[in-house]
């Protein structure tokens, strides 16, 4: 930098760090202002997580000793659950797939018809899963309809996202042909976007099989049946070496399912 | 799916166009769509559903959905109204807490991990044994660790439930942080080796350098996904929207419900919004594609 540098320096003068921007130093203030805020309201402290630890320790020995053979009593609940999400996620991805073709602007020539898909798709998906389960309890009753209904509405949501917008990204070449030759909105989409979109769209019905499975836990604490209503019954009679050997149960079944659908994904794709 | 056998007829001299190529057999497709068939059937009767019950959706989700309709268009600033939007939209900002404050507990434990389970970065039996620890975490639902740990220690309330989603996004993040420091450029690893820094240098200024717009974006996306979450918690007495909404349809009241669902799907869709923006700047100022970004999230989540 500097002419006057004597030939025998070792190093040139390091260059001046760069300010930091004020976009990054405001939304970090923010960011933080926001936290302090958050955990203020909340009344946020790990101070239990010292001092009532031995109160934890109580109910967290139980759950080490679980009681496997409960396991195999409730085997129906686990029938049950596996079948809730088979249901679920085959009538959600199809209806899904039907949403995606609507909210797409390659697959739906009106403007309007996808701009409208595509808010009605994002207030879908910004409902929580236990709102839908609480919403089809009271509708039909404690039981797994309520379950399987409340999963197909958040898997018509999530499919259809992810296959929409694998829809956004296909090849025009075949959309073209299609066009060229006459072909309906209907045969386009049939001929020309489903087989570019078939490998992905397998695999995102494989994730949303997944999800389900998942999911079983939350859908049956509130009313929707499976497995997810024997650890509700369990847990609220203290039984906690029972709701134990569910949760690890339930842990290999979704790393099983896990390894199934990767091995599936592998042949789709 | 099966590769068209291509075997055009030998052509007629009368032929003006080609004959067409005789159709690939169907009878794998045919099969798989059996089987289908019968794994559906199979699950609808195993799935024990009292499926005549389904009628209630239509005659009484009308009703319901208008004494909803009701709530939402009374004068929200009169009395009791007003005490209800209020309510909703404070257990509804609980919520909004629970998640940030539980994702940024899970961001700030998961750069550790991500670095543990970096091939790139950490020894063969480290990165097997950070990974198997990662993805245990994630095989188990926010749910569970709620219910098996952070009850019992933190007693009913919010502070439970942050703190579950806090370990929750530990297993989804940690993954995906490992997954963008073994996609980094050698480069600048190499010119920092070069230039004489040593082991922690090299991780802070070209290792997390590189990969921290896109770590931001995915903490982002896990708090959007933890608002979400953190409404499940409340069910079981974590705190937030989803304690109230318990309550509500406990007691049938609908137009409460109503209310209620508003506030969750308008916050919900502005947070996303908002969230989504910040996270779009960040990784088109990053040299991160949005395509891989995604697919890395999805196959995370």
């Amino acid at each position: 930098m500097s002419v006057e540098a004597p030939p025998r320096a070792a190093a040139t003068d390091r260059p001046r760090k760069p300010a930091p921007s004020p976009v990054v130093i405001g939304g970090l203030v923010v960011a933080a202002a926001f936290t302090w805020w958050a955990g203020h309201s909340l009344g946020f402290s790990l101070r239990p997580l010292v001092e009532n630890w031995s109160n934890g320790w109580v109910v967290i020995e139980q759950f080490l000793s679980p009681n496997w053979p409960f396991i195999w009593r409730v085997w129906d609940a686990w029938v049950e659950t596996i079948a809730i999400s088979i249901v679920a996620s085959a009538v959600g991805v199809s209806l899904g797939l039907l949403f995606a073709f609507l909210a797409s602007r390659v697959t739906n020539r009106s403007a309007w018809g996808f701009r409208a898909t595509r808010w009605f798709l994002s207030v879908l998906r910004s409902l929580p899963d236990i709102a839908y389960v609480l919403i089809f309890v009271a509708l039909v009753g404690v039981g797994s309809l309520a379950g399987i209904l409340a999963l197909i509405l958040f898997n018509i949501g999530i499919a259809a996202k992810l296959t929409s917008e694998t829809i956004d990204a296909v090849d025009t070449g075949p959309l073209e042909a299609a066009d060229a030759s006459g072909a309906g909105t209907a045969a386009r989409a049939r001929w020309a976007v489903m087989p570019q979109i078939l490998p992905n769209y397998l695999s995102y019905c494989l994730y949303i099989f997944e999800l389900n499975i998942r999911a079983s836990v939350v859908i049956g604490i509130a009313g929707g049946g499976g497995i997810g209503s024997v650890i509700n019954v369990q847990f609220s009679r203290f039984e906690y070496e029972n709701v134990a050997a569910i949760v690890v149960a339930l842990f290999v079944v979704v790393l099983l399912i896990d390894q199934l659908s990767q091995y599936l994904r592998r042949r789709f794709v | 799916m099966s590769a068209a056998t291509n075997r055009t007829q030998p052509a007629t001299a009368s032929a003006v166009t080609t004959p067409r190529p005789s159709e690939p057999s169907k009878t794998k497709a045919t099969l798989t769509w059996l089987a289908l068939l019968v794994i559906f059937g199979g699950a609808v009767w195993l799935s024990n559903a009292r499926w005549s019950e389904i009628t209630g959706v239509f005659t009484d989700g009308w009703r319901y959905f208008q004494l909803m309709l009701d709530g939402v268009l009374e004068n929200p600033f009169a009395e009791p109204w007003s005490g209800y939007w209020t309510l909703a939209l404070e257990k509804m900002m609980e919520s909004v807490y629970m998640a940030w404050v539980g994702t940024l507990i899970g961001a700030i434990v998961s750069i550790p991990f991500g670095f543990l389970a970096a091939r790139n970065v950490s020894g063969r039996v480290t990165v097997q044994v950070t990974r198997g620890f990662l993805n245990l975490i994630r095989a188990v639902p926010e749910l569970v660790f709620a219910i098996i740990i952070m009850l019992p220690i933190f007693g009913f309330g919010p502070v439970a439930g942050t703190v579950a989603l806090g370990v929750g996004a530990v297993g989804t993040l940690g993954k995906l942080t490992a997954e963008a420091l073994e996609g980094i450029d050698t480069g600048p690893v190499e010119a920092a080796r070069a230039a004489g820094a040593r082991k922690l240098a090299v991780l802070r200024w070209a290792y997390w350098s590189q990969v921290l717009p896109e770590v931001v974006a995915f903490w982002l996306y896990r708090f959007e996904i933890n608002i979400r979450a953190s409404a499940v918690l409340g069910i079981i007495g974590a705190g937030g929207i989803g304690q109230l909404l318990g309550q509500l349809f406990g007691r049938r009241e609908w137009e409460q419900i109503g209310i209620a669902l508003v506030v969750v799907i308008a916050v919900t869709l502005l947070v996303d919004a908002l969230s989504g923006a910040i996270r779009h700047r960040i990784i088109s100022g990053g040299a991160v594609k949005e395509s891989t970004f995604k697919e890395d999230a999805v196959s995370a989540v």
